[in-house]
């Protein structure tokens, strides 16, 4: 069960990483919500083989508890990573509405070495 | 009562306050100012306490320390709150002189408390998970502070500096889970006892180095900088002081914390790719200033620059390079903010702060010349003011552990520093077009001035009261340089709490 884990976290951060090098900021954010996903998974292993465990609440008589730190964790990181990414789609609205793409090579086609505005 | 939330809370509370007020009035601006002072107050407070051998500590929440948050102010978190709230309260009182109340954007203030609360926490916490959070919460109001006041040209250069960041610190989530994974605990304490229960385990190296890049990224080093450049230039004035003073030198505060309490002291390849990097990054960005033609981009690089001195120190990892290091923050952190606001008052009274359209500005406003000699020959490192001695520091420890190489180029880096800043002088003070037009008689640049002034003589001051902050820079590295003390203060504090 780790090894399938591990491996479908490498594969999700392999497609994270291969849609945020492209040109198009529209592929680069949702290279970001494939990258924050990679990471809760990464973090939700981190709380072990969940074999044989209860969930962790206090139940009398209940046996060993999955460890729910990492859960906490994740609940944070999940309502962080959904604010920045309400922010990204914003950002790439106004900067559509501003210069009619969001795409790399044309955005900053007319940038020159000094960026004096 | 305890202190230690109070740098969090204020600008919190302040934040929200102003939120709720709504649009800008003058009362609102007296609200935020008087928050501030009192922020700078708190912070001098729990400076002198901790300078006194004082720790200060709460345990949020009162969880056992394996699994709750601890807020943790030594000596060195208490003189970068210092820094912080001083450097924040400048760039309040300079954003009031330089614009009416009614130009002012209203979520400016609320913002920027947001970005002092989230700055403020990350020196004061003792938790990797919290210092991800922290983290964010600064991330996040600078993304907003960077957006809100853009116009279209602005925009476009912002995308970068929310991509990488959030990149980042995403990379750091998983640095927190792997250390959450490889130790059971997110304390900083906790983690350097285990780590030191596992000498040569390749994966602390490996999360090391994944910190590295995550917090070399916050700080600008080569090659991670390239956001940093194109970015802060679009920023209103007051407030590229305050991302130019703080926002970088968190990366460098982290990355002393993270070497020096939290990861075991035998990290040889981290110090020393630490050290080949920054002098990369000197070079490298002293190069791109000189590149550049208006003096927010020329400044901009040279953050950069001054970072590469810093991590230089860090990666020589002596208690000595680290006492220089904590210096060269202190009096990097008034200077950089103080020439921003020389700028931007140099380019108010230009009307632009591209270097070909300025000049005349020594014959019509000699102070703001003068303040600008003092800051500038201050960078470059001239003595006898503040600049020189953390350089005078680092490249005594470097000659001394054989560093050749790197102190050349420290030194080829402070003389490419010094021509960049001749550059802005002789364009806009000294010579510069006849055409060029001073615009005397704005009533704003006056009082712009004047808090250019207050920072220009701390400043000063650092430098000529070198060996009193040299000796408070001493006591916070041997302090952050002690892991065992630490842990020893932290699990002492937390044995007084009930337990499970």
């Amino acid at each position: 069960m780790a090894l399938e884990t591990a491996v479908l976290i490498g594969v999700v951060f392999a497609g994270a990483t291969y849609l945020l090098l492209q040109r198009s900021f529209v592929r680069v954010l949702f290279g970001f919500v494939l990258l924050s996903n990679a990471a809760n998974l990464l973090l939700l292993s981190m709380s072990g083989r969940p074999d044989a465990k209860v969930a962790p609440m206090v139940v009398e008589g209940a046996g060993p508890l999955a460890d729910p730190l990492p859960q906490a964790l994740i609940l944070t990181a999940i309502v962080i990573g959904f604010g920045v990414t309400a922010y990204l789609v914003l950002l790439l609205y106004r900067i559509f509405l501003d210069h009619q793409t969001t795409h790399a090579g044309e955005l900053y086609r007319d940038q020159d070495k000094d960026a004096s505005p | 009562m305890n202190w230690t939330v109070a740098p969090i809370l204020i600008p919190l509370v302040t934040g929200l306050v102003a939120l709720a007020v709504g649009p800008p009035t003058r009362g609102r601006r007296w609200g935020v100012a008087v928050s501030m002072v009192s922020q700078l107050l708190v912070a001098a407070f729990l400076l002198v306490g901790t300078a006194s051998g004082r720790w200060f500590l709460l345990g949020v929440g009162h969880w056992p320390a394996r699994l709750g948050i601890v807020l943790v102010v030594d000596l060195l978190s208490a003189i970068m709150l210092t820094l912080s709230s001083l450097i924040g309260l400048a760039a309040v009182l300079y954003g009031y002189a330089e614009s009416g109340v009614s130009e002012e954007h209203p979520l400016r203030l609320p913002l920027l408390q947001a970005l002092m609360a989230g700055i403020n926490l990350s020196f004061c916490t003792g938790d990797l998970f919290n210092l991800f959070v922290a983290f964010e919460i600064m991330l996040i109001a600078s993304y907003g502070l960077l957006t809100t006041e853009a116009d279209d040209w602005d925009i476009k250069q912002a995308f970068p500096y929310v991509a990488i960041n959030v990149v980042g610190s995403t990379l750091f989530l998983c640095a927190a889970g792997l250390a959450y994974g490889l130790f059971g605990t997110l304390n900083f304490a906790t983690i350097a006892q285990r780590a030191s229960e596992m000498p040569g385990d390749g994966r602390v190296l490996l999360l090391g180095l994944l910190l590295v890049v995550v917090f070399g990224i916050k700080a600008g080093l080569f090659p991670l900088y390239y956001w940093l450049p194109n970015s802060y230039p679009t920023l209103p004035n007051p407030l590229a002081a305050l991302f130019a003073g703080m926002l970088t030198k968190v990366g460098v505060y982290v990355l002393l914390r993270a070497l020096g309490t939290m990861l075991p002291h035998d990290l040889h390849l981290i110090h020393s790719l630490l050290a080949l990097l920054a002098g990369v990054t000197m070079i490298v960005a002293v190069l791109g200033a000189i590149s550049r033609n208006h003096i927010r981009g020329i400044l901009s690089f040279h953050i950069l620059s001054q970072i590469g001195f810093m991590v230089l120190a860090i990666g020589f990892f002596t208690p000595l390079a680290w006492t220089a290091c904590i210096f060269y923050v202190i009096h990097h952190i008034v200077v950089k903010a103080s020439l921003f606001l020389i700028g931007g008052a140099a380019a108010r009274l230009n009307r632009s702060d591209d270097l070909d359209r300025m000049g005349q500005l020594w014959q019509q406003a000699p102070w703001l010349g003068v303040l600008f000699l003092c800051q500038a020959l201050s960078l470059a490192g001239l003595p006898p003011l503040s600049g020189f001695w953390g350089k005078y520091v680092i490249v005594l420890v470097g000659l001394a552990h054989g560093h050749y190489g790197l102190v050349a180029a420290s030194l080829a880096a402070s003389i490419l520093t010094l021509v960049s800043m001749l550059k802005i002088w002789n364009a806009a003070f000294w010579g510069g077009t006849g055409a060029a037009t001073v615009r005397i008689q704005d009533p704003h640049w006056r009082r712009m001035t004047w808090v250019v002034a207050g920072l220009t003589a701390i400043s000063l001051g650092i430098g000529f009261g070198a060996e009193s902050v040299f000796q408070l820079a001493r006591q916070a590295a041997e302090q952050v340089f002690d892991a065992t003390e630490y842990a020893r203060v932290v699990a002492g504090f937390l044995g007084k709490l009930p337990p499970d």
